[in-house]
């Protein structure tokens, strides 16, 4: 581990094909997740403008059925594709070969079959009152164990890693891996084992959502981006001596971000402040991340579909980041906050951030692993396509509905049921992206199984880059 | 075979090895891109950036923790001053204790008595009339008959000179004066001591024509 080995070609091969099975079912498990939790999340849209759909199977009802596609897109496709990347990427860097891949098999075999009870337990009308804890109480310890085995790969890859250096890449990845655990047992203990009382739950509740989309999905994405940029593009990092800034002031803050969730909700006030104030000092490090990423982006010719991706991913990082910022001054959240707002907030960090960003980091990954090329590019495109117009369909519907039913909740006179009735068709058109990133997904999910069933050479010009010596980066002159 | 490379297909290309892109940016991480013509500005520009977040995060933390206080659930509280406000008491509100206790079972809680046994006190010239009389009448007693607001009233008072202090009888006419309408200056329990002593010798009750004697 010590001496500092200049890998070659080889050794890269060998460290894909050690990871080429756990990253491969966590991949497919992921996109599994990401077809089943979909369709529960388009049913449960359109639901909202069509109140009679399914209602009469008691599974279905909505409030079986939003909880459920909740947590069947951030446990199953969210932990799986985040737990792939990360673990491929942490060997990559690491230059060490991911080793008993085997335990790691059967670790995610049992995430999933976690998942799977979890998420019928909310439909079967067992799931507990809080946001992304609904998940029945026995699958609690089957989640953190496994993850617990997944989680420890991670960092043993990258404590017996065979450099000196560390990547950005890598800081984001080990902070990622920690604060699940961390948040998760805390928050398990402070719900439910030794509940805290009255208000202080919801609280709780807070902090952990924020934590979960803040400290574990947000710094996989940005992982990928610092990442597939300088690599696809070969060029370094722009301002790159800042990076370690935005990553601790990113932790840090971020950390504290909870209270802001309920702004304007019965907390002490306190806790509501200092969340803004947390928000205001996300600014520095997403200044700083926009400088190096939109920095090293400007200028290059994107042809990659990873880099295309990337791109996607981060307007939907600074784009929420603002929507954050936005909610934090009171002004702008005694209107927004508890509207569809703050829900296309955390739709911007799930979705817009981190699964875009996990889309493109499988279109590279995926056929290093398997030694042959996706089979069809049709689909590809079909992906992207529907990914961005879903993207821009969805923000600009739930961001307008969401301003004007802030604006009527705020109007003592109107009913609740004019409310309702005048979202009806902002729900329709939330309906349609939904279907418009559902055709994306299977466009993916057809793209990926066939790929791996079907022997597919890479033919032309389209030599893959794992056959073939890479140009060395150079640093810049001067 | 298409011509045209078609980067949608097979594989992504990568730019660099993952070598070189450790090598290039552990370099980078320490040494910042020189500018040939000038100064950069970027890192004064975010320290600048950094100074007013804190700036601004620090007085707005000051502005609207309520100062950390687990139960003000407003930002826009003010500060209590940890004294506590004393209820106001008036001495209507005391006696109306008294009223209550002692008085309400002739003249009524609407304070109008019983028609040709009990006279009434809301809108009554003796009640709101010289404080002299009443006093005595409380102290003492009265024997009818006596005309009130015009009405003739044939009864008798007991005295509760014995059962009520100053202060009790003060409270207690000041009540009867400024309650259901009336509105007669309130009564001093200096007034009903200086009173008490100049009527120490008295054994009997009043009665109406002696009482009138005594002016305003």
């Amino acid at each position: 581990m010590n001496s500092p080995a200049q890998p070659n070609r080889s050794e890269q091969m060998e460290i894909d094909a050690s990871a080429k099975w756990p990253v491969l079912v966590l991949f497919g498990s992921a996109v599994v997740w990401l077809i089943l939790g979909g369709a529960l999340q388009l049913i449960a849209a359109i639901q909202l403008h069509t109140p009679s759909f399914l209602a009469d199977c008691e599974w279905f009802t909505h409030g079986r059925v939003a909880p459920a596609a909740q947590n069947a897109l951030v446990y199953g496709w969210g932990f799986n594709s985040a737990l792939g990347f990360g673990l491929w990427l942490m060997a990559r860097l690491s230059f060490a070969s991911l080793r008993h891949g085997g335990w790691l098999i059967v670790a995610a075999k049992f995430w999933n079959l976690g998942v799977l009870l979890g998420v019928a337990g909310i439909m079967t009308g067992a799931s507990t009152s809080f946001e992304l804890l609904e998940m029945p109480r026995f699958v609690t310890l089957l989640l953190l164990g496994s993850y617990g085995l997944m989680g420890a790969w991670l960092v043993t890859t990258f404590t017996l890693r065979n450099t000196e250096n560390t990547y950005a890449s890598q800081w984001y990845l080990f902070g990622a891996v920690f604060s699940f655990p961390w948040l998760y047992t805390l928050a398990q203990v402070m719900l439910f084992t030794a509940p805290v009382r009255g208000t202080l739950q919801a609280v709780v509740d807070a902090w952990y959502v924020s934590g979960l989309y803040g400290l574990g999905f947000v710094p996989v994405a940005l992982a990928a981006a610092y990442y597939f940029l300088p690599k696809i593009l070969g060029r370094p990092v722009a301002n790159y001596y800042l990076a370690p800034t935005a990553f601790w002031w990113l932790f840090f803050a971020t950390a504290f971000t909870g209270g802001s969730r309920l702004i304007g909700g019965p907390v002490p006030a306190w806790l509501a402040t200092t969340g803004a104030v947390a928000n205001f000092f996300l600014i520095v490090p997403v200044v700083i991340i926009a400088l190096n990423l939109f920095g090293t982006l400007r200028g290059a010719a994107t042809g990659s579909v990873t880099v295309r991706f990337i791109r996607w991913s981060l307007f939907a990082f600074l784009a929420a980041s603002l929507l954050n910022f936005a909610l934090s001054l009171r002004g702008f959240a005694i209107t927004a906050q508890f509207t569809l707002i703050t829900a296309l907030r955390d739709w911007l960090l799930l979705y817009g951030c981190f699964s875009t960003a996990m889309f493109g980091a499988a279109y590279f990954i995926v056929p290093r692993l398997t030694g042959h090329a996706w089979r069809s590019s049709a689909l590809i495109t079909a992906h992207l396509g529907a990914t961005a117009l879903g993207l821009l369909l969805i923000t600009a519907t739930l961001g307008w509905a969401g301003w004007e039913q802030g604006r009527m909740l705020n109007h003592a006179a109107t009913s609740f049921t004019d409310i309702t009735k005048a979202l009806t068709p902002w729900f329709t058109a939330y309906s349609v992206g939904l279907m418009l990133l559902t055709i994306g997904h299977l466009a993916f999910f057809v793209n990926f199984f066939w790929s791996l069933g079907a022997r597919c050479p890479v033919t032309g010009d389209a030599t893959p880059a794992v056959f073939r010596a890479p140009p060395a980066m150079e640093v810049p002159s001067a | 075979m298409n011509a045209a490379p078609d980067h949608l297909s097979g594989v992504e290309q990568s730019g660099a090895t993952d070598d070189s892109l450790q090598h290039v940016h552990e370099h980078l991480l320490h040494h910042k891109p020189e500018k040939p013509h000038g100064y950069s500005a970027t890192p004064l520009l975010l320290l600048g950036l950094m100074c007013t977040v804190v700036f601004f995060g620090s007085i707005y933390l000051a502005h609207y923790s309520a100062r950390f206080d687990p139960l003000a659930y407003n930002e826009n509280a003010k500060p209590s001053s940890g004294k506590i406000e004393p209820p106001v008491v008036t001495p209507a509100m005391l006696g109306r204790r008294v009223y209550n206790n002692t008085c309400i079972t002739c003249h009524q809680t609407n304070g109008q008595g019983l028609a040709g046994v009990y006279p009434p006190l809301a809108g009554s010239d003796w009640a709101q009339g010289s404080e002299e009389r009443i006093i005595r009448i409380v102290l003492h007693g009265l024997n009818g008959p006596l005309t009130v607001s015009g009405k003739e009233i044939s009864s008798a008072m007991a005295p509760l000179g014995t059962v009520l202090k100053d202060d009790q009888i003060a409270n207690a006419l000041t009540y009867v004066r400024q309650e259901w309408g009336n509105n007669a200056p309130e009564v001093k329990p200096e007034t009903v001591a200086r009173i008490r002593a100049e009527t120490a010798s008295r054994t009997q009750p009043w009665t109406a024509p002696e009482l009138l004697k005594l002016g305003n």
